[in-house]
Formats: C-alpha cells, structure tokens, sequence
C-alpha cells in the first residue's frame, strides 16, 4: 500500500518517499512536473523541481525562475526508498507520466495524456504495468470519443486554405501551449505564413529549438495579417484584435468542441473536436493495461462513470477530487 | 469495449450520402446538419432553399417543412406524440446498454441536449453501431412513424416502438427524430422565420406572400406545398386554423412621447387565447396555438350558447370569482387539466374577457386600425354580451399611473398601452403594443451556477442559476436549491465583474456549465412566483432578472425556501378590489 495524499491546487504527494507530483509546498520534497500547464505547476516559482528537458524550457518562458532537474524519458532516478521513471505522455511538449516503484508496489501519475500521441509531443509509452493508478479523466464520458488525428489535421488544413483562397484570414482559437502548436505543425505544410497572438510566440520558439516543424511564424502583427493564418486563445474571441479582422473565419479547436452546445455558444465557423487528452474509450483501455490493484481518477467531475466502467473489467477505482478547474 | 486498436472509423453515413434518396429521411438530416454548420443566415436560408427545390414531391416539400419548423405533426392539428424526456431517455439508455441514472445521465449534462447525447452513443458503442441499420426511410414513412408513436398508448408500447425504429436508423437520423418528434426546435439556429424566405427562395415565390400564407394557415408544410404549386393567392384566413398572436413589448421608460397616440387598457393576470365561433362550433386556442377547448369546457359552452357569426376573437382567460378576478396562480389550477372536474369547474371558474377581433363580417380585419376594430368589437360585445375589456383615452404620465395604481388594486398586472391605428399585426412583437408591469417582487439570492450564453454573449457566462437557502430546513439536505435562472438585469459592466468573481468559486465543470460555490449574492425581481412540483423547490420565479448585485452580502443573507412561500402566499392571497362597478371589463358587454 502506498499512501498518497493531496496536495496544492491538482497535485498530490506520498509522504513516505517525500516525492510530491504537480505540487510544491512542502520542503525537501522531491517535486516532479508533469508539464507545464498553469493548473500542473506550482505557484512557487523559485521551487527545485524535477521534470523533463522542454518542461523545464517552457516553464522557463511562463516565468519559473527556480531549479530544474531534468531527466531524460525512461531514464531511472534513484530517491531514498524509491526509484521515479518519466514516461512520455503525449499531451503536449514536455509532458510526462511519473513512474514510481517502491519496495509497496509501483505508481504511475499521468498528469495529463493523450494515446494516440500528438506528433508535437515526444510521443506515448507507458510502463508494462502499475500497482496504483493516479489517472486524469478530463474526457470522462462515453459521449467522448474522437476522430482519427489525420482526418482532423485535414479539416485544419482544409479550413485554412479554403478562407486564404477566398481573401479571408484563417482565425483558430486554441490554448497557446500544446494545441496552438499541434495546429501549427498540421497547418505547417499547407498555409505559407502563421501569426500568433499573445503569449505563445515565446513558447512556439522552444517546440522549434526541440526540432518541432511548426510553419514559417511569427507573432501578431496587425499590417502584415492578409495571408497568414492567426492562431490565438479563445479568450481573444470577443476581443477588439478580433474584431479589427474584417474578413476572417474563426475555427475553434478543443475537445470540447464536439458537443453542439459549445458551437451555439461560440458561434465560430467551425468547430474541430482536437483534444490534447485520451477519450473516453482509450482511457478505459490504458487503465485496462496498467492491470492496476486500484485507479484514482481526478480532473472530472464524473468520476463514478469511469469507475462503473472500469468495475465492469473488474478494476477497483475511486475519485479523488482535487480542487480547481479542468484546463485545456 | 474492444481491444484493438482503432482505425479510422468507417463513417456508413458519408459513404452512403453519395448515393442518396433526395427524399430520404436522411437526406433531411444531413441538410439540417449542413444548416447547422452554415453560420450566416442567408447562407442556411440557401442551403435550405436548395434542398427543398430538389425535393421530388409536393408530399415531401410539406414534411420537410414541418419537419424542419414545426415538428411531427402540424402545429394547428394540435398533436403531439407525448413521449416524455424521461422516456426518452430511458430508452436511449436501455437501446445503448448502458446505465441511465450512473452513464446517460451525466453524458445529458454534458452534452446539454438528450438526442445528441444519444445519437454520440450510438455513434461511440461499437455494440450499438452492431445493431443498427438505417433502412433509409423516406419522409413519408417517417410520417407514419410518427403517426404510430402518436396513437400508443402506454409507456411501454412507445418505448416498444422506439426501440424498433431505431434500430433501422442510423445515429444522426434517431437525433432529428427525436428532436421533431419534442415539437420544438431542432437546434439548428434555423426557425420558422427563416424557414418562410426559403419557402420562396426554393420556389421564386414573394417572401412577403409567403410569411403573410404561413401566417393566415399556421402550416410551413402547407404553405410550402402551396408555394411549390404556384398556388399561394388561394390560401385564405379561415376559422379554426389558429392566427399567431400579436405580441407586446415591455415598455422601455414611462416616458412615451406622444401618450397621447395610445389608448390603455388592464393587463389581465391571465392566459391569452384566441376564440374561434360560428354557430355552435367553438374552439379556443392558446398563444402557442393549441386548442385548448376541452380545458375550458364553460367558456366553450357560453360561447357555443351565443350563436354567433363566424367571428375570431382575442382576449384572456381568467379565473373570476366572488367578483374579483383571481392571481394567476388559480389559473394555473385550471391548465394543465385536460378534462376539469365538476368541483373544480365550481371553485376555480374561468371567463373569457374580449380585447381584439380579427374576423367578423365575414372578412378578416387584422388590417384594419385599431379604432375600427374596437368598433366592430363593440358592437358585437353588445349583441351578444361578450365580456368587454374597458379601454382608457389618456393624455399624460398623470392618467398613466393613476390608471396603472388602480389596475393594480384591483389585482391586475398593470396596463396595455395600445398605439392608435395600429392593425393587428399577428405573429410580431413591435411597438404598437406595449405593457406597463409592477415587479412582483425581489428577494436575495446566491449564484449557484453560471452557464455561457450564446450568440452575441458567447463565451461569457450569462446565464445564472440562483438559489434560496435551505441550510436550517429539514426537508433538504443541501445548502442552498435552486430557485430560478435569469439572464438579464445587469449591465455589461457587471456582467465582466461577475465572470471575474466567479472564478475562484468555481467547484465543477459541466460542458458550458460550472457549478458555483456560494459566494455571490443577487438581488433578483420577478414578476411571480409559481408552484411547480417538477422543482427542487416547488417553487419557480417567473421572469426573474438581476436587480442588483449585492456585492455586500454574503451567502449568509440569503432569503430561504420559507421566505418564498410566504411571499408567494401573499400575492395569491393579496386583497383584490372588487369589479362590481364593472371596473376592468365590461361584464356581458353591457356598459356601465
Ligand atoms: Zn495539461
Ligand atoms: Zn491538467
């Protein structure tokens, strides 16, 4: 048995190895990041933490000033009682799974995945097994299930194109790290010029130093629009940036996408059901492979969905509610 | 689940749109779908346009219609296939082998819409996919379908039924089904008033023509199949097909420029419903068209009594008792009743009180100024001792409020100020008609969920549901229940303000929902509390909008469920003036 508890805004620790996941707070923890999305970072800035190279990177851009350790993916590190693997997790740059094996049985942390990969990540693996499953079920419903990656690529490149063919500025609503750059990186070969707003220029210059292909970019620029396609947060749909576009078509692309009501909401062109995490079926399967004694499930707020279908497969499994919101 | 890995899903549905029936029920689906997508109108307007001028047969072009704008049956026939939600639901739960309360709920919420949670399961199971084949029906039997489902009788035969259908139709075709089949919108952002310019686009018809014959026989189907077959100059306005009702707005300020180009008249506390009569033939209907003749059988008699000519009327029901006519909330008693008891007949009687004519004479009068009509009106009230509302001249703000305080008094919600020369202009809600409204009231409540509006507000949380507490009421276990949902009252300002502050409250994510921990508190007005046992609560606030938000309260200085009721007894049971000097009305159309 290995005792886990929660800690900070999403995280958690087990006391016993004094290793804390996506959570800071405590000293002489070893603290391990997952990725570098707001809501899996601790609010310390100034922490010593462990992570993979480009989390360190792109924490770096977001303002974190403290210590990194960075540590290559499936590369053992030896902590007193314990022994931490990162596995790739394919959610976005950087992110990783966290393995723990102690002399209780092993653990894996997802933080936040996605299976089949996105191709701007370091891709998916996962340990042969695990004892004890933390899992994020952000897409916890049967309803959530999504289209092959390559057919959504192509819907991204079609709805470029065809609004640059027609003299209107391709516009695509995404969260500035790891989605504006998978639409990127599928707009890449088919669009001449992208433009991002705000701050995800400085974050796109990391993917390219990691030898990610994301397009011949560069940040905003207002004069210079007409014949780019834009990339920018869905924050902006309402903004006045926005709305001195005259002739645009805004694509909005997220996993939450795929339910009408959103389209209703939104009122976008098109809505493109790109997620940066599992569905709900390939969670069901991962959870199944991991053979897992016990499942936590957090980020959703229907973790007794998951766990009725995963007692169906006869896997023990209970919610573990963090605070906070579910992030991109 | 399976195992193995997946491909790219074979979409039957795209590779079968190649090859389609144009008068497939599935070619309807994918249009509504297309119309979905279009986000300008005229673009949905033209998309529409061109499915229906490709239409085969007159036959389809009325159900495609009726399809598309009013459901499965025609909205004048009244019909309905009264299949429950919950049936739905239940059904879609049992089709999918899945868990309806543990799985399809949530997935409902999330979704926000039953049919579409339900056409993404059948989509998603690989076991539902198995055992569904669409045999691609065509509208026709679509039609019969329909028609089938309309003449079940219990729970278990229309589930029976449903069950069946689906299996021979594929995902996106069971999500219209289910969605013409609630009678109501099909959530394209596609309604019947742009269903009437494409009526006339597909059919080079006058659009004018077009919404005028809609308006004149209640029927988009018919109106279609009239326009198709260059027919349209032969629909009249006949008796019993029910008239769209002309409709009021709020008024803006009580400063009107010229007061003096109105006239006033009581705003009933009551429903709206229209008269149809010739001879002993009457139907009555309500403001979304139904006849509702059986629920007012002693309306329908005395009218049936009078003989008259072929005449249509508008006007209200209200209950009137003991000389004072009732709140609202008897009424409410009444309506729901398809088939009212004697006892009730007796303790919650209902009378009809006339305000508009638009057929008399053998003509419609709809055209005519309102000066002219009420004369027609007058006379007839006067022939056959038709119940009269008391119209007012006015000249300033003076007689406005002196009129709107007695209104007031004598339980009635406020004034109608009529514009002078205005024709009744049916299905719109213009200027011509405005209404002066008290609040019923206001209480303190806090903001237990905040959902994204839509359209111009998109992305902003905008609607907000609010709760009373119950924390000190030992019928609940919670904290605070829900007791309403507003969407207006603030100003844009606030509405930034609020979505900030909601942010560290934020306890759970539903789709475009979140769910709030207690924090902000509203001061909410409404214009009536009602009863209605399908709530938490038991109670609902009519029409509630933000008064103000109290930013310098907390939680704690919630009203609570108690406070409610005993507001909602005090306006049911509030002294009502007598109408024994003919006040508000002319009884029996006699003049005081
Ligand atoms: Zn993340
Ligand atoms: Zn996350």
């Amino acid at each position: 048995m290995i005792y886990i508890e929660k800690s900070g805004w999403q995280g958690f620790r087990l006391p016993d190895y004094r290793v804390a996941l996506d959570a800071g707070g405590h000293p002489n923890d070893h603290v391990f990041i997952t990725h570098a999305h707001a809501d899996h970072v601790p609010r310390d800035r100034k922490l010593t933490v462990h992570c993979s190279a480009a989390t360190a990177a792109l924490m770096r851009v977001r303002g974190f000033t403290g210590e990194a350790r960075v540590h290559d993916f499936l590369q053992p590190v030896d902590l007193p009682g314990c022994r931490v693997t990162l596995y790739p997790a394919g959610h976005i740059l950087g992110s990783a799974m966290v393995f723990v094996e102690t002399d209780q049985g092993s653990l894996l942390y997802t933080g936040d995945f996605r299976t089949p990969p996105s191709p701007t990540t370091e891709g998916f693996e996962e340990p042969a097994g695990a004892d004890y499953l933390i899992t994020e079920a952000t897409f916890s419903l049967p309803v959530y299930r999504w289209k092959p990656q390559e057919e959504l690529f192509q819907m991204i490149r079609e709805f470029a194109t065809d609004a640059l063919a027609d003299g209107d500025t391709p516009v695509f609503l995404c969260y500035n790290l790891g989605k504006a750059q998978e639409v990127m990186h599928a707009l890449a070969p088919a669009v001449d010029r992208i433009q991002i707003h705000g701050a995800g220029y400085g974050l796109c210059q990391v993917y390219t130093e990691f030898g990610y292909d994301l397009g011949n970019y560069e940040t905003y620029n207002r004069d210079t629009l007409e014949g780019s396609a834009l990339i920018t947060p869905g924050s902006t749909l309402d903004s006045a940036m926005l709305g001195s576009i005259r002739r645009k078509r805004v694509a909005y692309c997220s996993g939450w996408a795929s339910n009408d009501a959103r389209r209703v909401q939104l009122n976008a062109d098109a809505m493109i059901p790109l997620s940066d995490h599992a569905d709900f079926f390939e969670l069901i399967d991962f959870c199944k492979r991991m053979q897992p004694r016990h499942v936590y499930i957090t980020h959703t707020p229907n973790p007794d969905v998951v766990s009725h279908y995963l007692s169906k497969e006869g896997i023990s499994s209970s919610g573990m509610i963090t605070e906070g919101k579910a992030d991109e | 689940m399976s195992d193995e890995k997946r491909g790219p899903r074979n979409d039957p549905e795209n590779n079968r749109s190649q090859g389609l029936n144009r008068d497939s029920f599935l070619q309807f689906c994918e249009t509504m779908e297309d119309v979905s997508r279009t986000r300008s109108m005229n673009g949905k307007i033209a998309r529409f346009a061109a499915y229906l001028g490709g239409l085969p047969g007159t036959g389809d072009v009325d159900l495609a219609c009726r399809f598309a704008g009013e459901g499965a049956f025609p909205s004048v026939s009244g019909r309905r296939a009264s299949v429950g939600h919950r049936t739905i639901g239940i059904c879609a739960a049992e089709f999918c082998g899945i868990d309806y309360d543990l799985v399809f709920k949530p997935c409902r919420t999330a979704t926000g819409s039953s049919s579409e949670t339900i056409q993404r399961l059948m989509e998603n199971l690989d076991e539902v996919r198995a055992k569904q084949r669409s045999s691609l029906p065509g509208l026709r039997q679509i039609e019969s379908e329909f028609e089938r489902l309309g003449q079940a009788r219990s729970r278990d035969n229309k589930q029976a039924l449903l069950h069946e259908i689906w299996t021979r139709l594929s995902p996106v075709e069971v999500k219209y089904f289910i969605r013409i089949m609630g009678q109501g919108s099909l959530r394209t952002g596609f309604e019947a008033r742009s269903i009437t310019p494409a009526i006339a686009a597909a059919f080079g018809a006058d659009a004018e023509q077009v919404r005028y014959v809609h308006m004149i026989t209640g029927s988009l189907g018919r109106t279609a199949a009239l326009a198709r077959e260059g027919r349209l100059h032969e629909a009249g306005f006949g008796l019993f097909h029910p008239l769209a009702f002309m409709l009021a707005s709020p008024i803006e300020s009580r400063s009107i420029g010229d007061l003096a180009g109105y006239v006033a008249e009581e705003k009933f506390d009551g429903m709206r419903c229209q008269v149809h009569t010739d001879g002993g033939e009457v139907r009555l209907y309500s403001r979304d068209l139904n006849d509702i003749s059986g629920s007012f059988p002693e309306v329908t008699a005395v009218f049936a009594g009078k003989q008259l000519p072929p005449t249509v009327l508008d006007g209200e029901l209200c209950v009137f008792r003991d000389n004072t006519i009732r709140p609202f909330q008897h009424l409410q008693k009444r309506m729901g009743l398809k088939k009212p008891s004697n006892k009730i007949l007796e303790s919650h009687p209902v009378i009809f009180i006339a305000y508009d004519v638009m057929f008399t004479g053998g003509r419609p009068v709809f055209d005519l100024p309102l000066g002219e009509r009420r004369e027609l009106l007058e006379d007839l009230s006067a022939e056959y001792h038709i119940n009269l509302t008391r119209q007012y001249t006015i000249a300033d703000e003076a007689d406005v409020e002196r009129l709107f305080n007695e209104a007031l008094a004598r339980g009635n919600e406020g004034l109608m100020l009529k514009r002078r020369g205005s024709t009744y202009e049916y299905g719109q809600r213009k200027k011509s008609w405005l209404k002066v409204k008290k609040p019923g009231g206001s209480i303190d409540t806090v903001i237990m969920y905040a959902t994204a509006g839509s359209g111009r507000r998109g992305g902003t949380y905008s609607d907000f549901t609010l709760g009373v507490s119950v924390k000190d009421d030992d019928r609940y276990e919670e904290e605070f229940i829900p007791i309403g949902k507003a969407y207006g009252g603030y100003s844009n300002e606030e509405l930034k303000k609020l979505n900030e502050a909601i942010k560290p409250l934020i306890a759970d994510r539903f789709g475009p929902t979140l769910s709030l921990l207690p924090g902000i508190v509203v001061e909410v007005e409404f214009d009536t509390i009602q009863l209605n046992r399908r709530t938490k609560a038991g109670y609902t606030l009519r029409l509630p909008r933000f008064r103000a938000i109290r930013w310098d309260l907390t939680p704690a200085d919630a009203d609570t469920l108690r406070d409610v009721e005993k507001l909602y007894d005090e306006l049911v049971n509030a002294e009502r003036a007598s109408q024994a000097g003919e006040m508000s009305f002319y009884r029996g159309g006699s003049r005081v």
